[in-house]
């Protein structure tokens, strides 16, 4: 009984204070659920609110490519390429011909390179603007979204007067690209990027003080730079923990080492540096297809080996010599010599490797895709255990899971 | 190996890489050996030695520094070192090239030699430069009439020689001939004379490029559509190895697989032109008094009615059938039926000739009667059947060496007669049960020939219709006359019966040895994959560097 009324008022306090007892409580989030996107089934074991324990089950968009390439020439590996991140299809494209080049020891001509460096710029943008976007939408916030993919339909729409398709462009060519820059083009691009910079800008100021913005992303899925290293991080996921480590930078390919650009780095490794850091890296992909579109002048775009190029096609119609080039390249691929190669590039969510082996024959006789959205998933329970619930949704969005690249 | 068998052999070294082989070997032959590739098209391992391409021209040790020797015609010597990468061989073979192509019309896209035409491997492994030619091209006759079965185009001939060499020394016809000088050479036949001979499709095959068409299947397949699964033709008793080559489940042509023991590099054209047999006229559908009927109420009708006869039936067997059929039907007829005996029917005998085909014009003669001995049947000729008392028929294949429609005549007073064959014959009208047989393109299997030498060969596509192999009938039966056999695939056949054929009867033959379509490492490829291989073992077609003329 208590004693005095001091003690008393202290006893009902606690009473009413008294812990609820919690209870481990199995949940499934996904495959298809409103507040991520990418088809992932989680299986999270939650105490309360809290997150204990987080298991991504992936799969659903399996397909087998890289058993599929083995099957094809490796010209056709392309179109599967663009099936990794459909994003930014461009990036991988350029790739794996990258990785091919580098097996059969071809150095593409100079206006190739460029017109490579800004197609994969061109859709590092739309990769960060869907990415940025869909985040905040799922964080509730609708309008962000509708001005990414309004910035991103313009960009697709360059896609397509370069390439022919918005999303699965399947642009590249071994030893060099399909096809020269449009009539116009060049300036048209230019226009686009002063909108898409307004509408970025727009986002920037909408969600980068955003009271509410910040709360969800400030301090949650942190991820310190050892572990991002240990988790096996590339690209803007690494970079947001401190990290000062760009393919573009450390080991430059295409035209890299000849365009001014900033590498953005982050200090918190959290959601909030993970989002504002795809805001500065746009800005640097702008200044990159700027620069490109000064530096660059006319010239071929494609080797001129009717090994591994397709001869011209009044060759093809009138000489015997294009004739068989065409018809071997076409029924039997381009032979590339036997070995073996890794080759990595910086795609818009971190290093794509390739590992591929030629037995010198018209396919490929192995391939192997290092996507870089794998280790990333596989970090991510150890970014949100013991963190709320509401905090996987922004951690999830930011790791920009694209089903295609991490199932392959 | 011995110290003795060593000093027979000659050291070379080939692009660094070096080697032993017998002497006398060219060196084409010793850089196959060790993997490397001397480009070729005049040189046939089945032919004399012409040394006209130059496109085998190689360096050596042994000759004056940069001289370029010809690879098919130069002998292995002790110590010499080869060089087929240098850029001198390099500039040879891309100036050999050129000049080939020179006059070459552009033919490929019509062209029954595109993918699998030397010319266009060569270009582009050895030349790959655009054309330098700036006046028009060189015409000839783009369809020469040689004789029944070729017709020769001349302007994509590159005077490689390997047909008139063929001619001359194998087929000993010496009808065709090379006639004119430089860009006017042709090969033709000899005045008055044609080129009609058994072995004439051979030079279809020799040609390296697509001047030499056969008549019988021109312009009707895209080699590159086309998978080839190993085979043995029919024709005769010699049992020459082929690839059977079909697409879709259509074959469209033979060609000679190597065997130096059985047919070298060759196969006639009567063997050749058996493809057609397996296509048409087939028979697909079980029937039952004429009626075409499921296959289940086919056997069901024949085992009622040969299960009444008990050991009065007659069992017919055709050496057409594999030695596994023939052996599953003679376990029916043993124990199934009753039987003492088998006749042994089949093909009437034809002429032989001193080449390759025999006057046996049955691929399996042998193993029929290994058959029967292993399960202790007699033998019978066919020519006994018709003086023996007969109440029931078994016919196990439908190819008879006598007049069919009055064998049908006679075998229509039989009051049961159970027929098996793959194709339409007169003697269906005969029979009272009619199971559809599948021929060996759909089957798998062993022929034994004339030499008891055991050959398998592999099924190409899956059977037509309800055809099953003679194996699978006769198990069928056999199960309804009360005899389980547990048999599910051609190989539990021969392990479960084959135990019975006498010792050594087949040699070392191992049914096994023979790569099988779904083995580890043969990818099946699927159906218009761009190297234009659908579902089949590409890597059993030997495309350059394998014995057979291709």
């Amino acid at each position: 009984m208590p004693e005095t009324k001091n003690d008393l008022a202290n006893l009902q306090e606690d009473v009413l204070d008294a812990k609820l007892s919690t209870k481990s409580l199995s949940l499934n989030m996904g495959p298809s659920h409103p507040a991520s996107h990418g088809t992932v089934r989680f299986h999270i074991e939650l105490d309360g609110e809290i997150i204990t324990k987080l298991d991504p089950e992936i799969g659903f968009l399996h397909r087998g490519f890289e058993k599929s390439c083995e099957n094809s020439t490796w010209t056709q590996c392309l179109p599967y390429t663009d099936r990794l991140n459909y994003l930014s299809s461009m990036c991988n494209n350029f790739g794996f011909l990258t990785a091919v080049e580098k097996l059969a020891g071809i150095e593409i001509p100079e206006r190739a390179k460029y017109i490579r460096t800004i197609g994969a710029e061109l859709h590092r943008l739309c990769d960060h603007l869907t990415c940025v976007g869909a985040m905040a939408m799922e964080l509730g916030g609708f309008t962000p979204f509708l001005w990414a993919i309004e910035a991103r339909d313009i960009l697709w729409d360059r896609v397509a007067e370069l390439t022919g398709a918005r999303v699965t462009t399947s642009y590249g060519r071994i030893g060099g690209v399909n096809r020269d820059l449009p009539e116009g083009w060049v300036q048209k691009v230019k226009d686009s990027l002063v909108r898409v910079a307004e509408l970025r800008d727009d986002i920037d100021a909408l969600l980068t003080h955003n009271r509410i913005f910040l709360e969800r992303t400030r301090g949650t899925g942190k991820m310190s730079a050892e572990d991002a290293i240990n988790y096996g991080f590339t690209g803007p996921m690494l970079r947001a923990s401190g990290v000062d480590y760009d393919v573009r930078k450390a080991h430059p390919y295409w035209v890299y080492d000849r365009v001014d650009f900033e590498v953005p780095l982050g200090s918190e490794g959290d959601n909030y540096d993970r989002y504002y850091l795809r805001i500065a890296e746009m800005k640097e992909s702008e200044r990159i297809i700027l620069q490109c579109f000064e530096q660059m002048e006319p010239g071929p775009i494609l080797v001129d080996d009717w090994r591994y190029v397709l001869p011209p096609k009044n060759e093809v119609y009138s000489t015997i010599e294009g004739v068989i080039g065409h018809f071997k390249i076409v029924m039997e691929g381009v032979k590339i010599p036997a070995g073996t190669v890794y080759s990595y590039t910086e795609s818009p969510n971190g290093e794509l490797g390739w590992y591929l082996v030629s037995d010198g024959s018209g396919r490929p006789y192995k391939v192997h895709c290092r996507a870089p959205g794998i280790p990333l998933l596989g970090g991510l329970e150890h970014m949100v255990v013991g963190s709320l619930l509401p905090d996987l949704i922004p951690t999830f969005d930011l790791i920009n899971m694209i089903g295609g690249e991490v199932e392959q | 190996m011995s110290e003795e068998k060593r000093t027979e052999l000659v050291n070379v070294t080939i692009d660094g890489i070096p080697t032993q082989v017998p002497p006398g070997t060219n060196l084409v032959e010793a850089a196959k050996a060790v993997g490397v590739e001397i480009p070729h098209y005049c040189y046939h391992p089945g032919l004399s030695i012409a040394a006209n391409c130059r496109m085998c021209l190689v360096e050596t040790n042994k000759h004056p520094p940069g001289k370029l020797v010809p690879g098919c015609q130069i002998t292995v010597m002790e110590g010499m070192e080869v060089t087929t990468q240098s850029k001198r061989v390099k500039d040879q073979q891309r100036a050999v090239q050129e000049f080939l192509l020179l006059h070459h019309p552009v033919d490929c896209a019509i062209c029954d030699q595109a993918g699998e035409c030397r010319l266009q491997d060569y270009y582009q492994e050895y030349d790959y430069k655009p054309s330098r030619l700036d006046s028009p091209k060189w015409m000839k006759n783009k369809r020469k009439v040689l004789g029944p079965t070729i017709v020769l185009d001349q302007e994509r001939c590159i005077m490689c020689t390997r047909c008139v060499r063929f001619m001359k020394e194998v087929a000993e016809d010496p009808v065709l001939g090379v006639f004119g000088r430089g860009t006017r050479e042709v090969i033709d036949t000899f005045p008055g004379k044609t080129l009609d001979n058994n072995y004439s499709g051979n030079i279809v095959d020799l040609c390296p490029v697509g001047a030499l068409t056969w008549r019988d299947n021109r312009f009707r397949a895209r080699a590159y559509f086309l998978t080839a699964t190993p085979s043995i033709c029919t024709g005769c008793e010699r049992g020459c190895n082929v690839y059977l080559d079909h697409f879709q489940g259509v074959p469209y042509r033979y060609r000679p697989r190597e065997n130096p023991e059985v047919n070298q590099y060759w196969m006639c054209d009567v063997g050749r032109l058996g493809y057609h047999a397996l296509h048409d006229d087939r028979l697909v559908a079980a029937r039952v008094d004429g009626e075409e009927t499921e296959a289940e109420a086919a056997v069901l009708a024949a085992a009622r009615k040969l299960g009444e006869l008990s050991g009065k039936a007659a069992v017919v067997v055709s050496p057409l059938l594999s030695l596994e059929d023939a052996l599953a039907v003679a376990a029916l007829a043993k124990e199934g039926l009753g039987a003492k005996a088998i006749y042994v029917s089949g093909r009437a005998a034809g002429e032989g000739d001193r080449l390759l085909l025999r006057s046996d014009r049955n691929p399996n003669r042998k193993g029929v009667e290994l058959a029967a001995q292993a399960m202790g049947l007699e033998v019978r000729a066919f020519d006994a059947l018709q003086g023996a008392k007969v109440e029931g028929l078994l016919l196990a294949g439908l190819e008879i060496p006598a007049d069919e429609a009055g064998f049908a005549e006679w075998a229509k007073k039989i009051p049961t007669v159970v027929a098996m064959g793959t194709n339409v014959s007169p003697l269906l009208g005969a029979a009272h049960v009619v199971l559809p047989l599948a021929p060996h393109s759909e089957a798998e299997g062993t022929f034994v020939n004339f030499q008891g030498r055991a050959q398998r060969f592999l099924a190409a596509y899956e059977p037509r219709g309800a055809a099953l192999p003679g194996w699978a009938w006769a198990a069928r039966l056999l199960r309804e006359l009360g005899h389980e056999t547990g048999w599910s695939s051609t190989r539990e056949v021969f392990m479960d019966l084959g135990r019975k054929l006498p010792e050594g009867s087949l040699g070392t033959f191992d049914w096994d040895a023979t790569p099988r379509r779904h083995l580890k490492g043969v990818v099946p490829l699927p159906g218009g994959t761009v190297d234009g291989r659908p579902a089949g073992m590409r890597e059993l077609i030997p495309l350059r560097t394998g014995g057979t003329a291709a």
